[in-house]
């Protein structure tokens, strides 16, 4: 039998996960031009959310779905009220922010572990058995077609948001110039907070897939963020479609490459990947 | 001086004098009693949690259930959630803070991070460990069924099935490397081949490639050797992409607490405990006794015992304890009749079980 559709099946699923994460964080970076490393824990409170809402309070999947994807959202907009706004407007370094963005995530990954344990979950209907469908030869389950087109349908929300509307040019002409954005009367502040809800959301969407398609634990953001943030760098850091880019790139290079050797080589092989990009071509595919 | 100097030289005096206090007042008590402190590193939480709250039930037991002894024991128990940087810091702890006379650890991870701790500072170390390096040095000790065992009845059961092409899925730690290292020399001559060897790396989550590189290896039945959650994971994806072949592990499926994954398939465990221990952890914790529990109840006893064959009424030194526990022999555990072999290792025997109605029966012993 030949595995290559599969491994390209594999790439693509792989692909479009990294891709939900990289939107997010791009979307944030583009707005504040931090690192901010607590956007992988948002993966987490998405899926421990829809755990919490679905398994303790029994309430419906979809209705858990909403809460989650909902709660992750205003948990970015207030670590951005509550954080990062405070320091910015004390003109702190992006290093700063960076730093708090540690603190951030480090502590809401313990709060997490203590309230859920830091044992790894499965969603009910993950242990069930999914459906199964074949395409060009290469089997995907239900929750991964969900990923896939999660993934379009998030992209062109995303893509009509930041050009058709007037908050996607404020956006943009914050990522452009926050200043300058400012001189021309946009309240960059309360655009910056939108923009960390909108990313979050996405992080906790992102979370929930997950843990539909494997499962959960507290320490899943910081797994997702680091092949983002490869993702992000390969495509090019800030831009949206560079991020595409990097995710599929990132999920082939990781796939293919383990097709002939073990996959205990899968993370240097992300790795590597990174480091090429690091030194031959620092601001990614799309960045020039 | 001034007023506030008097003040902070006056309190510094009554602290010293009652720090000074307390200890001379303590200390007779505690010289007249030798006490042989035992420091246990085990996961108290985490994915494995259940296994090392097994560990600690086993060991409590033990204690509650010695008769009269010459010294005192005390066990300290130190979470490490099966995490090798939290092993090194909670032996340190135990070495530092405590000052234990013995480490009890679990797993070859834990084992590997305590074992060169246990030989610089001469402190006798027992692990529950398949990896025979563990039990290196002459402080190190194993209590576990060794991968020659296990193997030697693995292979068995494989040709009394008939089964001729056999597929690893191993995760990337010492103890598996251990048993695939023993079981590939013990195959030879034996007719059975291994088509396909998978290694993946702790915490991976997507096994898909890795299952789609072995669907064309005609494996008449899978090996995994894993822990939880990857353990389960790969079950899963592998009935996702349409693995129907037999699976089977030496020891894993009870890493696991969903045993429902692995129903009516057969696997390789230690032998079982003896009824004795096995009504007394039910009668203790309301549940069988876990992977390991056995174990940990027979180390207590083994450096109890040790510690009391020691002559003299002056605190055993490690020296002495290493001494009587390689003279050990058909010491009754909960794992039947134990001895210390030369490298160290206390050999216990494997049995061939099946997961039945989600629970672990034993097949053949």
């Amino acid at each position: 039998m030949n595995i290559l559709p599969q491994l390209i099946l594999n790439s693509i699923i792989a692909g479009a996960i990294y891709f939900l994460v990289v939107l997010g964080f791009n979307l944030i970076y583009g707005a504040t031009k931090f690192f901010n490393l607590a956007h992988g824990i948002m993966a987490a409170i998405g899926g421990y959310s829809v755990f919490y809402f679905s398994e303790t309070l029994g309430v419906s999947i979809y209705v858990a779905i909403i809460l989650g994807v909902a709660f992750a959202g205003f948990s970015g907009f207030a670590l951005d009220k509550f954080i990062y706004l405070p320091l910015r407007r004390r003109k702190a370094s992006n290093n700063v922010l960076f730093v708090a963005s540690l603190g951030a995530m480090t502590s809401l990954q313990a709060i997490i572990a203590i309230l859920f344990s830091s044992k790894f979950k499965m969603f009910p209907q993950n242990v069930t058995t999914q459906k199964l469908f074949t395409i060009f030869g290469g089997i995907i389950t239900q929750t991964q077609l969900v990923i896939l087109v999660s993934a379009v349908l998030v992209m062109l929300g995303l893509v009509i948001l930041l050009y058709k509307t007037q908050f996607g040019k404020a956006v943009r002409a914050i990522s452009e110039d926050e200043e300058m954005a400012r001189i021309i009367g946009i309240d960059t502040n309360k655009i910056i907070g939108y923009v960390f809800f909108i990313g979050s959301a996405i992080a906790g969407f992102t979370g929930i897939l997950v843990g539909f398609d494997v499962g959960i634990e507290p320490n899943m953001g910081l797994n997702l963020l680091l092949k983002g943030v490869i993702a992000s760098i390969v495509g090019g850091i800030g831009n949206i479609y560079g991020g595409v880019l990097g995710a599929f790139l990132l999920g082939f290079v990781e796939n293919l490459g383990i097709w002939k050797i073990s996959g205990e080589w899968k993370d240097a092989i992300s790795f590597a990947l990174l480091i090429v990009f690091l030194i031959f071509r620092p601001r990614g595919i799309m960045n020039k | 001086m001034s007023q506030s100097a008097k003040r902070v030289i006056g309190v510094i005096v009554v602290v010293a004098i009652v720090v000074i206090g307390y200890f001379v007042l303590r200390s007779p008590k505690e010289v007249s009693e030798t006490t042989i402190k035992i420091g246990v590193v085990a996961p108290l939480t985490g994915d494995l949690a259940f296994m090392g709250e097994g560990i600690r039930d086993a060991i409590l037991i033990a204690k509650e259930n010695l008769g009269d002894t010459k010294n005192k024991y005390e066990v300290i128990f130190e979470d490490d959630q099966l995490d090798a940087k939290m092993s090194a810091s909670a032996s340190y702890k135990l070495l530092s803070a405590d000052t234990v006379d013995a480490f009890v650890t679990f797993s070859s991870v834990t084992g590997n991070v305590v074992a060169p701790i246990a030989e610089q500072n001469n402190i006798v170390h027992f692990g529950i460990a398949s990896d025979p390096n563990v039990a290196k040095g002459k402080y190190n000790f194993i209590h576990w069924t060794p991968p020659s065992e296990e193997n030697k009845v693995f292979i068995a059961e494989l040709q009394r099935r008939g089964i001729k092409k056999l597929g690893i899925f191993e995760g990337n730690a010492q103890g598996a490397a251990a048993v695939i290292a023993d079981l590939k020399e013990q195959l030879k001559g034996t007719g059975i081949e291994i088509v396909t060897d998978q290694v993946f790396n702790f915490g991976e989550k997507d096994f898909r490639t890795t299952i789609a590189k072995v669907k064309d290896s005609e494996a008449d039945i899978y090996l995994l050797l894993a822990f939880s959650p990857e353990l389960e994971i790969l079950v899963k994806q592998m009935k996702e992409a349409g693995i129907s072949t037999p699976i089977t592990s030496i020891e894993s499926f009870e890493l696991s607490e969903q045993l429902v994954l692995f129903e009516g398939e057969w696997y390789i465990n230690s032998a079982d405990p003896t009824a004795d221990f096995i009504s007394k952890f039910n009668a203790k914790t309301g549940k069988s006794p876990t992977l390991g529990a056995a174990n940990a109840y027979d180390i207590f006893n083994l450096i109890v015992a040790a510690n009391e064959k020691v002559e003299g009424t002056s605190k055993p030194t490690s020296d002495q304890v290493v001494n009587e526990l390689m003279n050990i022999t058909n010491f009754s555990g909960a794992l039947g009749t134990l001895s210390v072999n030369e490298d160290g290792i206390v050999v216990s025997k494997a049995a061939v079980r099946m997961i039945t109605d989600g629970k672990p029966v034993t097949v053949a012993n």
